[in-house]
C-alpha cells in the first residue's frame, strides 16, 4: 500500500499520473519553495480520508435541519425588495414562504430534522449540524466553484486536490481523488474538481458508473490483454533504445513507467465498481433496491468501497435542489433521495470502524432565502438562492457528534450564531484531515496560494 | 531624451535609502544601535506581522490573549503566561521561537513568514535587552535611515499606498529590474552572433562548455515544429539534409515561416495568453458566436508579421482607432475573451466589477507582465503598485462596454461551410421552438378549460398577470405532465442556444464601445443604436477605490491613469509622481486608445521586455525570465538580463517584427546545439535546469502538436485555414455526457459531419470552457479562466488511454496504416516510410526485424480476433431531475449529424493486415521518439 512520506519525489513520479515536468524551470523551483506532496506536517487528526456529498443546487436550510415557525406564520405575506445589492431575481414584488414540512427533534441530542428524514433520525447523534456558514456568490457555478475550490471564479485547485497533495496516495494504482457526479455534470463542469496550479496528477477524476470508470481505460474488445502486453512490450523495447540515446533526459524514464502503471490500472480499476462482494442486504441498505434512492446510494456505496481501497477524497453529487418552486414536492423528493443512502453510508463505515477515520460533508454551494419571487405568472411556493444562510451536516472523522452548532436569524434569512464565511468552512474540512490551510500551499503566480485564498480561522465548534 | 539620460532620471527618481546595520557609524553607542535596530527594523515587523491579530483588532480581540503593541505587553506575555521576550536571552524568548516556526508558528501563514535576516534582527534586539525608546526617537531613526543613501535598496516614488509605512518602504534593486529603462549595450565579445556573445559569457563564468551543433535531421524537426507546429516531410528532411549552400539553414527558416501554418502555431500561443475561448463559461455556458473572427484575426496577425506594437493597440483599442474598418473591431475581441455571464441570477454591478478586475488583470499581464490583480484589494506585497494605481488603470476601461457588434465579413475570411452549417442550426432551431409552443398551446387549452368549467374568465398566467390573485387564474403548467413540463423548459433553453449559434453565420464581432453602463443581460449584448443618448447609458461611470476590493467600500475617486512606478518619458504618460506627460482622457472616448500608446511604446520596458521574453520561451522552453506573466519581485529573475535589454532594443529596431526576432533567435549557436550535454554530470552539477542553454533543452509536444502531427502522419489533415470553429471526433462518452447549464442540459456535442472538416488543425477546434476536448486536456491544454504563461508538459497516466486506446487514436492508426499500404510496397518499405513520416529517419536493420516480426503475430492475433461494428446513436436517452417537482424526468435528444455521418475508416472495415500494420503504427506515435523534439 502506502509509500507517501519516506520516499522523495523520484519514487513518487510513478504514483498515478504524476509526473515529470520538462525543462525543469518550474518544477524545481516549485519544490524548493513548496512542500514535497505528502510530506506537508500533518497535524494529530482522527480523518484519513474525505466523503464530499454535494447537494448541487442548494439545500434550503429552512426545509431540513432548521426550522423556523415564524417564517411559517408570515407565510405568502407579501412585500417589495428594492436592494440594488442583490441579484435581479431577488428584487421587486415578493412573498414569505412558510416550510411545508414538520419538524421533530430525534436522538439522545435533539437534532432539529424535517420529517422526511426518516432514517438519518437513527443516526442523528453521529451528526453534527453548523448553521454559521455563508457563501458568496449567488449563481450556481460560481458558488459551487467557490465551495469546492475557495474561488469562486474557478481556476484553483479543488479541496480533494489539495487533500491528496497534502497528504499524499495510500493506492498508487488508483487516482486519490474521484468524482461520483449526477446523471449530468454540474453547473461549472470539471472545474469543480480541476488540479488548478497543482500539478495535473491531482485532478479530480471522474468515475462513470456504467461503461468505462474512465476514459479510455480500456482498448477495444478486439484488442486482448494479451495482445496489449504484446503492443506495450514492443513499445517498451523501442523506448529503451531511445532513452539509451539520451541519457539525462529524465522524462523519458516516466513516460515508459507510465504505460506500465495504466496496464497495471487496466486491471484494478474497474474492480471499484464491482458490487459482486456486496451482500443484498447491503445493497438494500443503501436503497439500491428502490429506483428513487439507487442513482444516489450506489454511488455512496462506491464511495465506501473507494475509501476501503485507499482513495483520500471521494466527491459524490446529488443535483436538482434548485427549489424556487413546488418546494414541497421537490425537496420532499431530494430528501427521500438521499436520506436512506446517506444514512447507510455512516452507519456502514461504523461497523466497519471507519467512520472515525473518515470524514463525511453533507452542504450545498448556498443556502435558499425565506421568501420567494413571483414566478410562472403567480406566487411560486419555492425560494431562491441565498448566500446569508445555509445548512452544512457533517459525519465521522473527529467532529463533534450530536450537535447543532450555530444559528441563523428567526425566519433563516441570515447566519446570526457562530457565522463563518466559507472559507473558515475550508480551514476546518483541512484541519478535521489533519492538513493546516496556512502550511498546505504551493506557490504559483507570485505567491503562496492556499486553499481559504488569504487564510482563515478553525471552526472550533465543529471540532469534537 | 537619449537612454542614458533616461537612466538617470530613473536612478533619481529612486530615493536611495540604505537599511542594513552594517552602515551604523562605530562611534554608536551599542545602546543606541540597538535602539535604531528596532526602529528601522523589528518594529516595522511586528507592525506588519504581527500586530494585526495581536493589537490592532478593531473589536479589540487580541489572539491567544497577547498584545505586542509595548515592551510592557511583550514582558508580560499572552494566555500560556510566559514572558513573549526575555530581554537580553533571545534564546529563551517565546516570540523568538514562535517566529523560527519552533513550538508555535508564526506568523502562521507561509506568506507571512520572516526571513532569515528578519529573525536575525529580532535575535540581535532582544539579545541587546530589547529596548523601546520613545516615539519621538523611533521617528527620528526612522528618519535617519530614510536619509541615508545606499547602493542596496531604493525608494520608489509611486502616487502612493494606503499607508505611509507602505509609500516609504525600500525595495530591492533587483527586484525592479523589469521597471529599469531598457539598457543599450553592445554584445560581449567572443562570438559571431551577438545572442551567443551573450551566452557564452555567462557559460564561460561557469566554466561549461557548450554542445556541438545538431545534426540537420534533429535542426529541421526542432525548427519545423517550432514554427509550425508540424513534423517536417520527408522530402523537406531530404532537401534540407542534402543542401550545401551556406545559406540552407536560413532557407529553412524563410521557408517556414511564409509558410500559413506559422500563423496557426504562434497564433495559438498568443491565444494561450488571452485565454480564447468560443463560449462564456458560468451557468449558461454561452456562445460567444463569433469569437472565431478574433482567433483568425490572431493568426492573420502572425503570418502577415503585423509589427507587435500595432497588434497591441489593435487589441486594446482598435474600435477607437478606426470605427470604420471591421479588423478594427474584431481586435478588440481581446477585451471579452474572459469568463464572463450576467443573469438574473447575478448582480449586474458585481457582474460590471468582475469584467472590469478580469480585463484590468489582464491587459497587465498580457501586455506588461505584470500580474495587478492583488492591487484590487490592497497595495502590492512585494511590488511598487498601491491600490490607487490599480483603479486609475481600471478606470481606462469605465466606459468600454461589451456588445455584439455588426461587423461585415472580409474579404479573406473563411466564410465557407455557412450555407451547411446554417441551414442545420436553423432546423434545429425551428424544431426546439414547435415543441415549445406546441406544449403552450396545450397548456392554454386546458387553461381555458379550467375557466370555463369555473365559469370565469381565462387569464393566462403571463408575467403581466403575476399578481392577479392565484384563484382566477389556472394552475401553473395546467394539462402538462411532470414530464413534458420539464421537457419544455430544456427546449426553451434549446431555442436560446441554437438561436445564439445561429449568430456564429451574421456578420458580428464580440466586440466593445464606449458608453455609460447599462447593463443587459449577456445574453442580449447589443450597442445601443446611439449609446451616449440611450437614458441608461448617458451617465459617466465613476471609479472610486474599493477598500478590500469591495464594492461596498467606495473610497476616493480616481481618474484613468498609468502604473506610476514605471518611470515617465514614455509618451503618453500620466503620472502624479513623474511627470503629467500626456495624461488619459476623461472622457467617454479615446481612453483605451492613450493606455495603447503608453504601453506600444519602444520605451515602456515592461511592454517590450515582456513580448521578447515570450518569444524567447516559445524557442527555448523557457523564458529568460521564466515566469512571463510576473517580471513581479516573486517572478523570476532573469537568467541573462543584458541579452534580454539587448534584444527588445532589437526588436524595437526591427519594427516590432516576430519574424525578425526568429530569424535572428533561429540563427544562433544556442538554437542550433545538440539537446545533451556532452560532460553530463558537469553539467547536471553546475546548471541542472540548463538555464544557460549550454544544450538545447528537449521539449514533449503539446496537446495540439500531437493531434496534428497524427493526422499529418496518416495524411488526413486538411490545411484549410480559419473559419467556423470545428469539431473533431472527442471520446464518445464524454460527447455525449449531460452538463447541466442553468435551466437545463447543454446540447450533447457532435462532431462535424464529414471527416475533411473534423481533420482540420487543432487551433480551429471548437473550445468550450464548460466541455474540454479529454485528449488534448490530458496533454496540457490550457484552461481558460486564467492567462497561461507557459504550457505545463506532465507526464500523466491517463494520457497513456488517450493516446492507447481512444477511438481517435485507433482511426489515426488506420488512416496511417492505409497510407502507408498505398505509399509503400514491402512490408519492410512500408515501415521505413512510417519511420520516415514520423521520426524523420529510416529503421536500423535490428528495428526492422523486431517490427516485422511484431507485424507477423499482430496479423494472426487480429484474424482470431475480427472487432465489432459500432455506430454512434442517433438519439439519446436523457434525464433529469426536474427542479420543480424534484422528480426525473426522460425524453429524447435527436443527433442529427449522425443520422448522415460520414465516419473514418474503421477497423472492422479493413483487413487483419492493415489492423496488424495499425498496431504498429500505433505503437510509434506513442514513442517517446515522437512525443519528444530534441
Amino acid at each position: 500500500m502506502s509509500h507517501f512520506g519516506q520516499t522523495g519525489i523520484a519514487r513518487r513520479q510513478f504514483l498515478y499520473g504524476l509526473g515529470s515536468s520538462i525543462g525543469a524551470v518550474a518544477l524545481s523551483s516549485m519544490l524548493q519553495a513548496s512542500p514535497t506532496p505528502g510530506t506537508v506536517a500533518r497535524l494529530s487528526a482522527r480523518a484519513k480520508a474525505c466523503i464530499f456529498l454535494c447537494m448541487e443546487g442548494g439545500p434550503s436550510q429552512m426545509d431540513t435541519f432548521d426550522p423556523k415557525p415564524k417564517l411559517n406564520a408570515m407565510h405568502l405575506k407579501s412585500f417589495t425588495e428594492d436592494n440594488e445589492n442583490l441579484a435581479l431575481a431577488r428584487r421587486g414584488n415578493r412573498r414569505m414562504i412558510g416550510s411545508p414540512f414538520q419538524f421533530r427533534p430525534v436522538g439522545d441530542s435533539g437534532i432539529q430534522m424535517c420529517e422526511h428524514f426518516e432514517h438519518l433520525a437513527g443516526v442523528a447523534d453521529d451528526l453534527c449540524i453548523y448553521h454559521g456558514c455563508q457563501a458568496d456568490a449567488v449563481d450556481h457555478p460560481s458558488a459551487l466553484y467557490h465551495l469546492n475550490t475557495g474561488n469562486r471564479f474557478g481556476g484553483d485547485p479543488a479541496i480533494g486536490s489539495w487533500v491528496n497533495y497534502g497528504l499524499g496516495s495510500e493506492n498508487e494504482n488508483l487516482p486519490g481523488y474521484i468524482v461520483l457526479s449526477e446523471l449530468a455534470f454540474p453547473q461549472g463542469g470539471s472545474g469543480n474538481w480541476s488540479n488548478g496550479f497543482l500539478p495535473a496528477a491531482y485532478q479530480g477524476t471522474p468515475l462513470r458508473a456504467s461503461g468505462t470508470p474512465i476514459l479510455d481505460l480500456s482498448p477495444p474488445a478486439w484488442k486482448t490483454r494479451r495482445h496489449q502486453r504484446k503492443n506495450l512490450d514492443l513499445l517498451n523495447q523501442m523506448n529503451r533504445r531511445h532513452q539509451h540515446q539520451h541519457p539525462g533526459h529524465d522524462d523519458l524514464d516516466a513516460r515508459i513507467e507510465n504505460y506500465e502503471l495504466a496496464f497495471r490500472m487496466q486491471a484494478e480499476v474497474p474492480g471499484l465498481l464491482d458490487l459482486g462482494q456486496e451482500s443484498q442486504q447491503t445493497l438494500a441498505a443503501y436503497g439500491l433496491d428502490n429506483p428513487k434512492t439507487e442513482s444516489f446510494g450506489r454511488r455512496c456505496l462506491y464511495a465506501r468501497r473507494m475509501i476501503e481501497m485507499g482513495v483520500r477524497f471521494v466527491q459524490v453529487f446529488s443535483g436538482g435542489w434548485d427549489s424556487h418552486d413546488y418546494i414541497e414536492r421537490a425537496h420532499r423528493e431530494r430528501i427521500y433521495s438521499v436520506d436512506k443512502p446517506v444514512t447507510a453510508l455512516i452507519q456502514d463505515l461504523k461497523t466497519r470502524g471507519l467512520l472515525d477515520e473518515t470524514l463525511i460533508v453533507w452542504t450545498g454551494e448556498f443556502g435558499r432565502t425565506p421568501d420567494n419571487q413571483l414566478r410562472g405568472g403567480g406566487v411560486a411556493v419555492g425560494r431562491d438562492h441565498n448566500a446569508d444562510a445555509m445548512v452544512i451536516m457533517m459525519a465521522g472523522g473527529g467532529v463533534k457528534a450530536g450537535h447543532t452548532v450555530g444559528a441563523t436569524d428567526e425566519i433563516g434569512n441570515t447566519a446570526v450564531e457562530v457565522v463563518h464565511p466559507m472559507k473558515d468552512f475550508h480551514v476546518t474540512l483541512l484541519r478535521l484531515l489533519g492538513l493546516d490551510d496556512n502550511k498546505l500551499t504551493y506557490f504559483h503566480g507570485g505567491r503562496f496560494k492556499q486553499l481559504s485564498q488569504t487564510g482563515g480561522e478553525v471552526i472550533k465548534e465543529l471540532i469534537a | 531624451m537619449n537612454k542614458r539620460e533616461k537612466t538617470r532620471l530613473f536612478l533619481t527618481l529612486l530615493l536611495l535609502v540604505g537599511f542594513t546595520q552594517a552602515i551604523l557609524a562605530s562611534d554608536e553607542t551599542a545602546a543606541d544601535e540597538a535602539e535604531q535596530l528596532f526602529a528601522v527594523q523589528v518594529l516595522p515587523l511586528l507592525k506588519t506581522k504581527c500586530f494585526g491579530c495581536h493589537g490592532d483588532d478593531p473589536e479589540g480581540d487580541l489572539k491567544g490573549n497577547l498584545d505586542v503593541r509595548n515592551r510592557a505587553a511583550l514582558l508580560r506575555g499572552g494566555e500560556s503566561g510566559k514572558p513573549s521576550i526575555v530581554p537580553g536571552k533571545a534564546e529563551k524568548s517565546l516570540l523568538v521561537k514562535a517566529i523560527l516556526w519552533e513550538d508555535l508558528e508564526m506568523p502562521p501563514k507561509i506568506n507571512d513568514r520572516l526571513t532569515a535576516a528578519q529573525v536575525t534582527s529580532v535575535q540581535q534586539w532582544i539579545a541587546a535587552g530589547a529596548p523601546w525608546p520613545d516615539e519621538k526617537i523611533i521617528r527620528r531613526y526612522q528618519e535617519e535611515d530614510r536619509q541615508r543613501a545606499s547602493t542596496e535598496s531604493v525608494r520608489v516614488i509611486t502616487s502612493g499606498g494606503t499607508t505611509e509605512e507602505w509609500t516609504n518602504r525600500p525595495y530591492k534593486r533587483e527586484n525592479l529590474w523589469a521597471l529599469r529603462p531598457v539598457q543599450v549595450s553592445e554584445p560581449p565579445s567572443g562570438a559571431d552572433h551577438p545572442v551567443d556573445a551573450f551566452l557564452q559569457q555567462r557559460l564561460a563564468e561557469k566554466g561549461l562548455v557548450a554542445a556541438r551543433p545538431a545534426d540537420r535531421v534533429t535542426l529541421i524537426r526542432r525548427a519545423t515544429y517550432d514554427l509550425t507546429g508540424l513534423p517536417p516531410s520527408p522530402e523537406e528532411v531530404a532537401s534540407f539534409v542534402s543542401d550545401q549552400s551556406d545559406d540552407a539553414w536560413m532557407k529553412v527558416i524563410n521557408r517556414l515561416l511564409e509558410s500559413p501554418r506559422y500563423g496557426e502555431q504562434w497564433g495559438r500561443h498568443w491565444l494561450d495568453v488571452v485565454r480564447y475561448s468560443d463560449t462564456s463559461g458560468y451557468s449558461n455556458d454561452f456562445e460567444r458566436s463569433n469569437a472565431w473572427r478574433y482567433r483568425d484575426y490572431v493568426v492573420r496577425s502572425f503570418n502577415s508579421d503585423k509589427p507587435y506594437d500595432q497588434f497591441v493597440t489593435e487589441q486594446i483599442a482598435g474600435d477607437e482607432l478606426d470605427p470604420d474598418n471591421p479588423e478594427m473591431l474584431i481586435a478588440v475581441g481581446f477585451l471579452r475573451m474572459g469568463p464572463w455571464e450576467h443573469t438574473g441570477m447575478s448582480n449586474e454591478h458585481s457582474d460590471r466589477q468582475n469584467w472590469l478586475d478580469d480585463v484590468t488583470n489582464s491587459v497587465g499581464q498580457a501586455f506588461l507582465s505584470t500580474a495587478l490583480r492583488c492591487c484590487r484589494c490592497h497595495d502590492h506585497k512585494f511590488d511598487p503598485i498601491p491600490t490607487v494605481d490599480y483603479y486609475r488603470f481600471q478606470a481606462v476601461f469605465a466606459t468600454t462596454q461589451l456588445a455584439e457588434r455588426a461587423v461585415r465579413f472580409l474579404d479573406g475570411e473563411n466564410l465557407d461551410h455557412f450555407k451547411e452549417g446554417k441551414s442545420r442550426l436553423f432546423e434545429l432551431w425551428n424544431q426546439a421552438k414547435a415543441d415549445v409552443a406546441s406544449l403552450d398551446a396545450k397548456e392554454t387549452a386546458a387553461g381555458k378549460k379550467w375557466a370555463e368549467e369555473k365559469g370565469i374568465p381565462f387569464v393566462p398566467r403571463t408575467f403581466q398577470n403575476s399578481e392577479v390573485p392565484e384563484e382566477q387564474k389556472p394552475p401553473r403548467a395546467i394539462g402538462l405532465d411532470h414530464t413534458e413540463e420539464g421537457f419544455r423548459k430544456v427546449r426553451k433553453q434549446d431555442v436560446r442556444i441554437w438561436g445564439r449559434r445561429l449568430e456564429r453565420y451574421e456578420p458580428m464581432a464580440q466586440s466593445v464601445y464606449n458608453g455609460g453602463n447599462y447593463y443587459p443581460k449577456s445574453i442580449y449584448l447589443r450597442m445601443p443604436e446611439k449609446p451616449l443618448q440611450v437614458n441608461k447609458a448617458k451617465e459617466m461611470p465613476v471609479t472610486f477605490v474599493l477598500d478590500g476590493g469591495s464594492l461596498f467600500a467606495k473610497k476616493q475617486k480616481v481618474d484613468p491613469g498609468t502604473p506610476s512606478s514605471i518611470p515617465a518619458g514614455i509618451v503618453g504618460s500620466s503620472n502624479p509622481a513623474t511627470g503629467p506627460g500626456h495624461p488619459i482622457p476623461t472622457g467617454f472616448s479615446g481612453r483605451r486608445r492613450q493606455l495603447a500608446a503608453w504601453i506600444a511604446n519602444p520605451d515602456n520596458p515592461l511592454a517590450t521586455r515582456s513580448i521578447v521574453n515570450r518569444i524567447w520561451q516559445y524557442h527555448f522552453g523557457q523564458g529568460i525570465a521564466a515566469n512571463p506573466n510576473n517580471f513581479g519581485a516573486t517572478g523570476a529573475r532573469p537568467t541573462h538580463p543584458d541579452l534580454l535589454d539587448w534584444l527588445a532594443n532589437r526588436f524595437v529596431a526591427d519594427g516590432w517584427s516576430f519574424k525578425q526576432m526568429h530569424r535572428l533567435v533561429m540563427t544562433s549557436a544556442a538554437y542550433q546545439r545538440r539537446s545533451a550535454h556532452p560532460d553530463l554530470a558537469r553539467s547536471m552539477e553546475v546548471d541542472p535546469d540548463n538555464l544557460l542553454l549550454a544544450y538545447f533543452s528537449p521539449r514533449r509536444l503539446a496537446a495540439e502538436e500531437i493531434r496534428d502531427s497524427m493526422l499529418a502522419v496518416s495524411s488526413e489533415l486538411n490545411m484549410e485555414v480559419g473559419g467556423l470553429p470545428i469539431h473533431p471526433e472527442i471520446n464518445l462518452d464524454e460527447a455525449l455526457r449531460p452538463r447541466m447549464i442553468q435551466f437545463s442540459l447543454a446540447p450533447a456535442y457532435q462532431p462535424d459531419r464529414t471527416p475533411a472538416q473534423r481533420n482540420r488543425r487543432s487551433v480551429y477546434v471548437y473550445r468550450s470552457r464548460g466541455l474540454l476536448d479529454p485528449m488534448l486536456n490530458v496533454f496540457n491544454q490550457p484552461q481558460t479562466e486564467d492567462s497561461c504563461e507557459r504550457r505545463d508538459s506532465s507526464n500523466i497516466t491517463p494520457q497513456v488511454f488517450t493516446l492507447l486506446n481512444s477511438d481517435s487514436s485507433i482511426d489515426r492508426s488506420i488512416a496511417f496504416a492505409q497510407r502507408l499500404e498505398r505509399e509503400a510496397g514491402s512490408l519492410s518499405e512500408q515501415i521505413e516510410l512510417a519511420f520516415q513520416l514520423v521520426y524523420q529517419r529510416r529503421p536500423q536493420r535490428s528495428e526492422l526485424k523486431l517490427l516485422k516480426q511484431h507485424y507477423l503475430q499482430m496479423v494472426i492475433h487480429h484474424l482470431q480476433t475480427p472487432p465489432r461494428r459500432k455506430v454512434p446513436p442517433i438519439h439519446l436517452d436523457r434525464s433529469l431531475v426536474e427542479e420543480l417537482s424534484g422528480r426525473v424526468f426522460s425524453y429524447k435528444e435527436r443527433l442529427d449529424v449522425y443520422e448522415d455521418y460520414q465516419h473514418h475508416v474503421k477497423p472492422w472495415d479493413v483487413t487483419a493486415a492493415t489492423r496488424a500494420m495499425a498496431d504498429l503504427c500505433l505503437i510509434l506515435v506513442n514513442s517517446n521518439e515522437f512525443i519528444y523534439v530534441y
